[in-house]
């Protein structure tokens, strides 16, 4: 078995990229919250969301954290009434997003605290590691 | 003598056991968000310390393995949720991050303490 400590390094690590990729998406989200088609009729931009998955890692049987897929939500879209628009179909409707900002800015907070909790993780990692290494100085 | 050994002996092994919960934790807190993922835990180190004080060795290949199973290896198992969220997951990260502290500080203790005794040893050597 590989020594706990460093698998507790991996872990962490992993759990950091998992989030950092969630907050692209929430980014990603947030401006392309007007983006709307281009032809009438057309679809607007999809509002993504990211799925975690537990992966067990072989070597360590510890279980790490990965993205397992980008999906786009299924929430019907905003629809609104601007004549003029070259998205507008024949009634004058344009389909806009269904990114709610609230919504998404909740996510991103979620995805901030669970940055910080991986970050603590891996800190007191370190700091154990640190200090029976500095066992090796009393001498 | 013999009792400051068996010091250094317990130290490492509550060490040792400190650092795979540790690793728990970080697994824990980096799966807060799977959804469906259930919290765990390692087994108390009284209970570790109970059954891994007696093995038996083999040395001879006629020799018959310990008939109980018993492993130096610490169990997991699934602990005591604060809250389990809609998705299934269990992991609450306040409670995690306090048992993190928890070991922090433990494992302070532990390389304190063991370094105390070390340097009694060598100042006794140095005489």
């Amino acid at each position: 078995m590989q020594d706990p400590l460093s698998s507790a390094l991996r872990i962490g690590a992993s759990g950091l990229e998992a989030q950092s990729k969630r907050m692209r998406v929430v980014t990603e989200n947030l401006a392309n919250a007007q983006s709307t088609g281009k032809t009438p009729g057309a679809d607007p931009y999809t509002r993504k969301v990211v799925t975690f998955e537990n992966e067990l890692d072989e070597a360590s049987g510890t279980s790490l954290v990965k993205v397992g897929s980008v999906e786009r939500h299924s929430s019907p879209f905003r629809i609104e009434h601007n004549p003029s628009h070259p998205a507008a179909d024949k009634d004058g409707n344009v389909k806009l997003p269904n990114v709610d900002i609230m919504t998404e800015v909740a996510d991103m907070r979620e995805a901030n605290r669970s940055y910080e909790a991986n970050l603590q993780a891996i800190k007191q990692a370190r700091d154990m590691i640190a200090m029976t290494i500095d066992m090796l100085r009393s001498g | 003598m013999t009792t400051a050994i068996h010091l250094f002996d317990l130290v490492s092994r509550h060490n040792r056991w400190l650092s795979v919960r540790q690793s728990t934790i970080a697994s824990n807190i980096a799966n807060a968000n799977t959804p469906g993922y259930k919290a765990v835990d390692v087994e108390p180190f009284e209970k570790v310390l109970e059954t891994t004080s007696l093995s038996m060795q083999a040395t001879q290949p006629g020799h018959i393995a310990d008939p109980t199973g018993r492993t130096a290896d610490v169990n997991v198992r699934d602990s005591e949720p604060w809250e389990v969220s809609h998705s299934g997951n269990s992991v609450s990260l306040e409670q995690e991050l306090m048992n993190a502290g928890e070991v922090n500080r433990s494992y302070r203790l532990n390389t304190s303490v063991a370094k105390a005794f070390h340097r009694m040893l060598l100042a006794s050597a140095k005489v």
